[in-house]
């Protein structure tokens, strides 16, 4: 614990080094998931194509699209280049113990070529993500479609340094707002709502449970205080870190006004769209993972990216659920963690 | 989900369930409330939290006024919950461990984290809500194991669902007789 104590003492304005990662659904970040096959040598280089017609029909590979059927032999010292999936396991389901070439439908395929069959794993899904495209290629050849931006991100390098300087900034105008929640008795859980067209911070909320309501989680409170900004909104918050400003037109120009004021010209431009889905194209930073109830209000409100910290344990971006990745609801997000992570993490060290 | 069907009530945790009765009579007001709504033009969703035989919250959406996505008619009965216990001077943890929800449409997810987070007991809903429904539908917030995240609590679905789906209908016909999206937009997201 000493050294850690002086290390942070002697880095006090510099922040812990960090590293913002994706928070991908269960399908992009499981294990590759197998099945047995059998393959077979093809002796005679010739029969290939007429031996890929002819398993096609006998033996389809059905949902295995993404299956290279032939594969080049790795280890040069086997006479033969090439491997074919013959079928799957569970395709010639009737033969017990060792399956041998002649046990295959023989009547209606000519077995010329063909070396005797040895057992294999192939990846059941294609892969989504790079990682998995290496894991499944151990296996089998796959087909892979990239998600480039996913290999990014996954790297942690989607974003740029002054990306990267300019999340720290909104993170700690998060952590600010937390503190001051703490120190006002509530827990100390602090959001920001950004416009990252504009660069503008559009509210600024911590926690507000403790006091004028149960539900007035940071979030739910953001939420509020954008909606206000744009002429709407259904609190008032007696706390003086909960702000919002008004969108603007203008980038840079920073409107704060406490709550109770209004901005008048510039909410009337939001008010002509009439539609409720006040956080389109903006950004939430939040210190911890939502709960459900946040995130799904961050669904309905259309939010188009959220960074957290830490993680919670019933959180439902990642921990718990993964509301954004739920295929049902008709509004997705992206997620990333570990935004200024340590300094999230403390602050839940002070909650409890 | 822990669905049953309206049937002699149950003790669970110090909350006597109302009778099948009583359910009855609470949501046949759930139910005119949806109707009215419906004739006025707007989304026909009736929502009441009772608690010991009086009504405490009667919500309806407020999302298109107050251009919070957030206030849907729950959330909005669950102010007026505690706008009560503040003027009565009781205690909001207290009268939120007794009172039931009745509501014509299925609670969303949002909705049932929040409903969780209240401790609220039981819900009584009518039909499915199929895009959002936390109470089963898409998630199960009041059964999933959610140790930080307030109380697991007791549904009792499919009340009337046919009727309630028909009223859906009926005003989403209205709100949009072209078939545009565009107006699509403005459904209620319950
Ligand atoms: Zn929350
Ligand atoms: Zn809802």
């Amino acid at each position: 614990m000493e050294p850690q104590c002086k290390r942070r003492k002697a880095t006090q304005d510099e922040p812990v080094s960090w590293e913002v990662l994706p928070v991908l659904s269960d399908e992009q970040s499981q294990d590759t998931q197998l099945l047995d096959a059998y393959a077979a040598p093809i002796i005679n280089k010739r029969e290939t194509s007429r031996l890929v017609k002819e398993l096609a029909t006998i033996y389809p590979l059905t949902g295995l699209q993404h299956i290279k059927r032939v594969r080049a032999c790795k280890d040069s010292s086997t006479p033969h280049p090439l491997e074919i999936i013959v079928c799957l396991v569970s395709d010639l389901q009737e033969s017990h113990g060792e399956v041998s070439i002649s046990d295959l439908s023989s009547g209606k395929f000519d077995r010329n070529g063909l070396g005797e069959l040895f057992l294999v794993k192939i990846p059941a899904c294609p892969p989504l993500t790079r990682p998995q495209f290496e894991l499944a290629s151990k296996h089998w050849p796959t087909s892979f479609h990239e998600d480039k931006q996913v290999t990014v991100a996954l790297k942690g390098q989607l974003f740029t340094a002054d990306q990267k300087a300019k999340m720290q900034e909104y993170m700690l105008t998060a952590i600010t707002a937390a503190k001051a929640g703490q120190a006002a008795g509530m827990d100390s859980v602090g959001a920001v709502i950004v416009d990252p067209q504009m660069d503008r911070v559009l509210a600024v909320g911590h926690d507000c449970r403790g006091g004028s309501h149960p539900l007035h989680h940071a979030v739910m409170v953001c939420i509020d205080l954008v909606a206000r900004g744009q002429g709407g909104g259904a609190y008032e918050y007696q706390y003086p870190t909960c702000q919002f400003s008004a969108p603007s037109s203008s980038p840079g120009l920073s409107i704060r006004c406490p709550v109770g004021l209004e901005v008048k010209d510039e909410v009337d431009e939001a008010k002509q769209s009439g539609l409720p889905y006040i956080c389109t194209g903006y950004e939430v930073y939040v210190t911890r993972e939502p709960c459900v109830m946040c995130a799904m209000a961050l669904v309905h409100s259309r939010i188009s990216r959220v960074f957290y910290g830490s993680a919670s344990a019933d959180g439902a971006l990642g921990t718990r659920y993964k509301i954004h990745t739920q295929k049902d609801l008709n509004h997705h997000f992206e997620v990333f963690k570990g935004v200024l992570q340590q300094e999230c993490d403390d602050l839940n060290g002070i909650a409890f | 989900m822990d669905t049953e069907s309206v049937g002699d009530p149950v003790v669970c945790q110090n909350f006597y369930q109302p009778s099948s009765e009583d359910i009855e009579s609470w949501m046949q007001k759930a139910f005119d409330m949806a109707k009215e709504a419906l004739e006025k033009g707007e989304v026909p969703v009736g929502c009441l939290m009772v608690y010991n035989n009086q009504i405490l919250g009667k919500g309806r959406n407020e999302v298109n006024e107050t251009k919070n996505a957030t206030r849907h008619a729950e959330m909005v009965a669950l102010d007026q919950v505690l706008n009560w216990c503040h003027k009565a001077q009781r205690d909001p943890g207290e009268v939120l461990r007794q009172t039931v929800l009745y509501v014509t449409v299925e609670p969303c997810i949002m909705c049932a984290g929040a409903l969780r987070l209240m401790n609220i007991p039981l819900v009584v809903f009518g039909c499915k809500n199929e895009r959002f429904g936390g109470c089963g539908s898409v998630l199960d917030i009041p059964g999933d194991e959610l140790p930080n995240t307030g109380t697991a609590f007791k549904c009792i679905s499919g009340f009337r669902a046919e009727e309630a789906v028909e009223m859906l209908k009926v005003f989403y016909k209205q709100e949009n007789p072209n078939g545009k999206t565009s107006s699509a937009l403005r459904k209620r997201e319950t």
